[in-house]
């Protein structure tokens, strides 16, 4: 039903958005902080590594510094919300808008081709692998690292803090923890994410393009939504792999659509698609969970 | 030692709904004394605590918590030396995590928190110490999500967290009071063993004047943002609630009217 470069090519995007539903797993999910700045921070992530890249600085410095400015448009959203007082998801919106204007400055123009550069993805084409597999087999290691990486950071001392300010932030000041700093934070990390997510998109896609933030929040959210729905996620370890599971399902599943002749969809349904199954994705679990309980009710 | 000196507090300063809570309120508590707090409901009971957590902020006057000037501290800056339970249950713990991770939030209050595991291998003994005093059998629960527990469990867990690292004051702000009578006694046994095994200083509102005089070992009541009397040692003895209406009677010339204090 696909072909084999439309499922690797599947599978390499899910990796990144992967990422994507790790960052906004953790604002979400862990800091209850609805944030929007990533629709901004993942093509900020891939303008500062474009630029970074055609200028000759090597492709895994550009993409720290990808990070790096993801991570200031997060502290931005969350300064916004904790100092002055903005509630956050407009803080995150008008963060998000400015980084627009930010990206279009960066860049010089609204893309910037990396067809023929050196990028962290280079050396892995000497190994003898498929085309197509060198992303998967790069992504997934990065992937693997930074869902053991969160893993552990979400069982610290300071990973619990974080955790209590999102599910109860009273309780968490009267223990002494600075629920503002832990907002900020948070919100960085989730955007760090995102930037990195946006760096290695473009470093694969070939391109970096002003408007490829398009959208991710909702491919992100359906990622983490989906992916619960897969997988409880009753533990932090449980919940990360949701995400990457998640993001993959969801590149699998619109790669499907699109593919399936019969149904006649075509590349600009892709929106269209992802509300149907995100739709689908939040509703489903009830659905489950009010059949099994008719049917353990007639049981009784 | 905790000194409060002439707290003033009007919340909605300026509005129709102008409300002075605290109206020059002032309070010592010594070292080691365990003073229950009484008064109507609007009495400035709850914003005294909070003010005194660091949750609102006071107009003006002073508070001084172990030679400390903490009036304009945030929560998180006094917490080292503030305890708290609070009123809802499920307000003093987080269902999300762990017995144990809670446990782990509570014995690290108003420490620096960094990088190292939360849940630390050497903690377990002391928590499964603590939690067998309660005889709920939580003891071999730490794994199980906060969220699991009742009420009445999780206050008890709120306590124990509250006593974990030392203070130089404890707050509980009516936290009996959301719980059904048999547990509410629980709790309240509890309390009274916990601030006497460990010579807590704590400061503990309640609704019900019974309850006030009978733990404790000084009694304070509040009256529209203010203390209108406050008894200790031999004139607390023997008290009892009418003597208490009396003396508020005494002292204001008023008649109370809110049956929940004669009732409680």
């Amino acid at each position: 039903m696909l072909s084999n470069i439309a499922f690797y090519g599947a599978i390499e995007t899910g990796l990144i958005y992967g990422l994507v539903a790790f960052g906004i797993y953790i604002s979400f999910r862990v800091l209850d902080f609805p944030d929007l700045t990533v629709d901004g921070s993942f093509p900020l992530g891939a303008a500062v590594a474009a630029v970074l890249i055609i200028d000759g600085v090597n492709p895994w410095l550009a993409t720290g510094a990808a990070v790096i400015a993801g991570m200031g448009a997060g502290a931005v959203t969350a300064l916004l919300n904790v100092k002055l007082n903005i509630l956050n998801l407009l803080a995150s919106i008008l963060t998000m808008i400015a980084l627009y204007s930010v990206n279009l400055r960066i860049m010089g123009r609204p893309n910037i081709a990396l067809l023929t550069e050196e990028t962290v993805l280079t050396p892995w084409y000497n190994l003898d692998l498929e085309f197509h597999q060198v992303p998967v087999l790069l992504f997934t290691l990065v992937v693997l690292a930074g869902l053991v990486l969160l893993w552990r950071f979400m069982k610290s001392e300071t990973g619990l803090a974080m955790r209590a300010t999102g599910a109860n932030p009273r309780m968490a000041r009267a223990q002494g923890i600075a629920t503002g700093a832990m907002i900020v934070l948070g919100v960085a990390l989730s955007n760090g994410l995102v930037g990195l997510a946006g760096a290695l998109f473009a470093q694969s896609q070939g391109a970096a393009d002003v408007t490829m933030g398009v959208g991710v929040i909702v491919i992100g959210l359906a990622s983490l939504i989906g992916g619960e729905a897969v997988l409880t996620p009753s533990s932090v370890v449980r919940a990360l792999t949701a995400c990457v599971i998640g993001a993959i399902i969801y590149r699998l599943a619109i790669a499907l659509a699109l593919n399936a002749d019969f149904l006649g969809l075509q590349a600009q349904d892709l929106n269209l698609i992802t509300a149907v199954l995100v739709t689908l994705a939040i509703v489903l679990p009830g659905v489950r969970s009010s059949v099994v309980a008719r049917l353990t009710r007639n049981k009784a | 030692m905790i000194t409060a000196t002439d707290l003033t507090l009007t919340f909605g300063k300026g509005t129709p709904l102008e409300n002075p809570a605290l109206r020059g309120m002032s309070l010592t508590v010594n070292q080691g004394e365990f003073v229950t707090v009484i008064g109507s409901n609007g009495a400035g009971k709850s914003t005294f605590l909070n003010a005194l957590a660091g949750e609102v902020m006071v107009d003006s006057g002073k508070i001084i918590v172990d030679n400390q000037d903490v009036t304009k501290l945030p929560t998180y800056k006094r917490a080292g030396s503030v305890a708290r339970v609070f009123q809802d249950p499920l307000a003093g713990t987080c269902e999300g995590l762990t017995i144990e991770e809670n446990l782990s939030l509570a014995i690290k209050r108003g420490q620096r928190r960094g990088l190292s595991a939360a849940v630390k291998g050497r903690y377990l003994e002391q928590f499964r110490t603590s939690l067998a005093s309660l005889n709920l059998g939580l003891e071999n629960r730490l794994g199980d999500k906060m969220g699991l527990l009742s009420g009445g469990q999780r206050q008890a867990v709120s306590l124990l967290m509250a006593s974990l690292t030392p203070s130089a004051i404890l707050l509980l702000d009516e936290h009996t009071a959301a719980l059904d009578p048999k547990t509410a006694s629980f709790v309240l046994a509890l309390t009274t063993q916990i601030i006497e095994q460990q010579k807590l200083t704590a400061l503990m509102v309640t609704h019900s004047m019974k309850q006030a005089l009978e733990v404790g070992d000084r009694t304070v009541m509040l009256h529209q943002g203010q203390v209108v009397f406050d008894i200790a040692g031999k004139d607390r003895e023997g008290l009892e609630v009418k003597d208490l209406l009396e003396l508020f009677e005494k002292q204001r010339g008023l008649e109370i009217t809110d049956d929940s204090l004669l009732l409680g």
